[in-house]
């Protein structure tokens, strides 16, 4: 009887195990990755106010929303010392900081065919084509390494009230007609940048690339920013979006080296900000989602890819355009009209900034430099301006 | 010897080790993305070479004025505490002193920074009363708003130093001087100050090592880059230049050994904490 009972046991528990088995190599993706909790590291725009009901619901799986640094050295101490590479697995930053990033080990290539959003993407199609600067921003040596999550064209914004009329060039930033009144972005590669552009297109300093500067060039353009500090140039160098955003709606400053997201955010607080259209061109960007090189289980992984689609969907790119001003999703203006998610003022409002950015690309200037050749320089350089 | 030997494997381990590396690292050589052991000066030599040396001798000036503040604002309040309230408030008082502590002390300087600005609660006030016509803009983003930030942080863990020492001070001798003809500002400046100079010392020392330190006060109400030793060694370590973060410091711990070192010498360590132990 008791050996009867042990056989029927073992057959049923090897039945139970192939059906067991049957079912998970039938299993659809979601189910594979149920239950997992994916750690998003973000610098702040690419969260969705902590709405991840799209992603969560039909996966069953959870997002970690957590700050990281934007600056590059910043992003890479966080993953190297600060014990990044246990914590997150996906990394949601500014693109164009695969060099560094693949050198060490710390990220992973993708494999794009898990990803059914990036397929028929006419925004990857056209900016992020092998060989083109953005792809740059995505791929390293013909691999990618980046989801591009949003695209943007950078310049600064300014009050208009108090500024007396538009302001349409980066010179605005180093105007002593707003001397005490101006601040700049704690970073080289947005603030030294456009200082650069300013100084190579008024004719003031010979600058052959602003997006990638000899030692030489990077020093004339701190010297220029160090002797604009010194004359009382700037109110502040701002180092955080709600830093940066207070300065606006605060009107602390009147001309200010910024993100466009933080003109949205002051213009939801009352505030008439506006975003320039600069003669001398955009700083164009974009943001690239990279999976964490790390010990993580398949299930944790396949969690990720699903996270890094939906980070390519039309629905996520319509609330990120919403929420942050930039453009994402190719479809997100058509997702935003016909889903029924938004009103239609919402819609068209997302249907605008999408047409607005594609301008900015249009209208052209430079991509920004992540990993400038003489990267070492620009921080020795940058660490000058602020200490002086 | 066995009970000793826990917390001082402890304190080795916590305090002594990373000391030691700190050290030892700050003569390694920087790499992009990380370090190179050996034996190098680079480091300590690009420090008091460069821009970052000017925020040594800044961050000096800054921690020496503001303890010297901190201290005069302190021990009035310590005073104040110790022999002008009845001894049933004491505690009250002290306890007030604390409440600030209950909110981290990052939001309390951002609060600075809105109270102060050009269109902030002081500068309407100021406006609506027809004191200033204009926002005064050294309100915020300047050395004013470090001082007050720095003296709205720590002068009140200074207090309670110097509220001990003063509070230990044995009566008779007070009233010994009194009765000798010593009139109060001599009272004071023969036998109240000299036996509260311990409690001082260490709140000095609370306050210096604070402010000297100091990052965020520094970074969110001193405008344009403002740096002392703390922003210096926090923006070395964003870039990835440990050697050089761990230059500096080393070089802070230094200045921090030498201050505590005066502060043996000067004074019986013994004796301040004995106060402090009711022995």
């Amino acid at each position: 009887m008791t050996t009867d009972l042990k056989e029927i046991d073992r057959r049923i528990l090897l039945k139970s195990a192939a059906l067991g088995i049957g079912v998970l190599a039938l299993r659809p993706g979601a189910a594979f990755a149920a239950g997992q909790a994916v750690t998003l590291a973000d610098i702040g725009v690419g969260d969705l106010n902590g709405d991840w009901s799209g992603y969560t619901n039909p996966t069953g799986n959870k997002v970690n929303v957590v700050s990281i640094g934007n600056g590059p050295s910043a992003v890479l101490n966080q993953l190297i010392a600060g014990g990044g590479r246990q914590t997150y697995d996906i990394i949601n930053i500014v693109g164009g900081m695969q060099k560094p990033l693949v050198e060490n080990k710390l990220i992973l290539p993708l494999d794009v065919s898990r990803l059914k959003n990036w397929q028929n993407n006419e925004y990857i199609a056209s900016y992020f084509k092998s060989g083109s600067k953005g792809f740059d921003f995505i791929g390293y040596e013909g691999k990618v390494y980046g989801v591009p999550t949003v695209l943007q064209g950078d310049s600064f914004a300014y009050l208009p009230e108090k500024t007396g009329g538009d302001l349409n060039s980066y010179g605005a930033l180093f105007d002593p007609k707003f001397r005490g009144y101006v601040a700049i972005e704690d970073n080289y590669t947005t603030a030294g940048q456009k200082a650069a552009l300013y100084l190579k297109s008024a004719g003031l300093t010979d600058i052959k690339d602003p997006s990638d500067m000899t030692k030489e060039e990077i020093k004339k353009v701190v010297d220029f920013l160090t002797q604009k500090k010194k004359e009382g140039q700037f109110r502040v160098v701002w180092s955080s979006f709600e830093q940066a955003v207070n300065l606006l709606v605060n009107q602390e400053v009147y001309v200010m080296d910024c993100w466009e997201p933080m003109v949205f955010a002051a213009k939801a607080k009352g505030v008439n900000a506006v975003y320039a259209t600069p003669k001398e061109g955009y700083l164009l960007w974009a943001m690239a989602a990279y999976l964490v090189a790390g010990n993580r289980s398949p299930e944790r992984l396949e969690a990720s890819y699903q996270l890094l689609d939906y980070m390519l969907s039309p629905e996520y790119g319509a609330m990120i355009t919403n929420l942050r001003g930039y453009m994402t999703h190719p479809e997100a203006p058509e997702f935003a009209s016909k889903s029924g998610k938004f009103d239609p003022a919402t819609a068209k409002k997302i249907a605008d900034i999408d047409a607005g950015v594609k301008t900015k690309f249009q209208s052209g200037g430079t991509w920004q430099a992540r990993w400038p050749t003489n990267i070492e320089t620009y921080e020795e350089e940058w660490q000058r301006f602020k200490a002086a | 010897m066995a009970l000793l030997g826990g917390p001082v494997l402890l304190c080795a381990l916590a305090i002594v080790v990373p000391l030691v590396l700190t050290l030892i690292i700050s003569f390694w050589e920087r790499q992009m993305i990380g370090m190179r052991p050996g034996f190098s000066l680079a480091s300590y030599a690009l420090f008091f070479e460069g821009a970052r040396f000017s925020v040594l001798k800044r961050s000096f000036w800054v921690a020496a004025s503001s303890t010297v503040l901190m201290l005069s604002i302190a021990y009035l309040v310590a005073y104040l505490i110790t022999f002008k309230l009845p001894p049933n408030r004491t505690r009250i008082f002290l306890f007030l002193l604390s409440v600030p502590f209950l909110v981290n002390y990052v939001i309390r300087t951002f609060a600075w920074a809105y109270l102060l600005g050009r269109t902030g609660p002081v500068n309407q006030l100021l406006q609506w009363t027809g004191l200033k016509s204009q926002p005064v803009d050294w309100l915020l983003f300047s050395d004013f708003a470090v001082y007050l930030g720095l003296i709205a942080a720590y002068m009140p863990f200074m207090v309670y130093p110097i509220w001990l020492s003063l509070s230990a001070i044995d009566r008779r001798l007070i009233e010994a001087s009194w009765m000798l003809g010593e009139p109060p500002l001599g009272t004071f400046l023969r036998v109240i100050l000299p036996l509260s100079l311990p409690g001082v010392f260490a709140a000095a020392i609370f306050g210096f090592v604070g402010a000297f330190g100091e990052v965020a006060v520094s970074q969110i109400l001193g405008g344009v880059g403002y740096q002392l030793m703390g922003n210096a060694i926090t923006s070395s370590l964003d870039v990835l230049n440990y050697p050089m973060a761990a230059a500096m410091s080393t070089v802070v711990v230094g200045c921090m050994l030498v201050l505590l070192l005066l502060w043996l010498r000067l004074f019986d360590l013994r004796l301040f904490l004995g106060k402090m132990l009711g022995r």
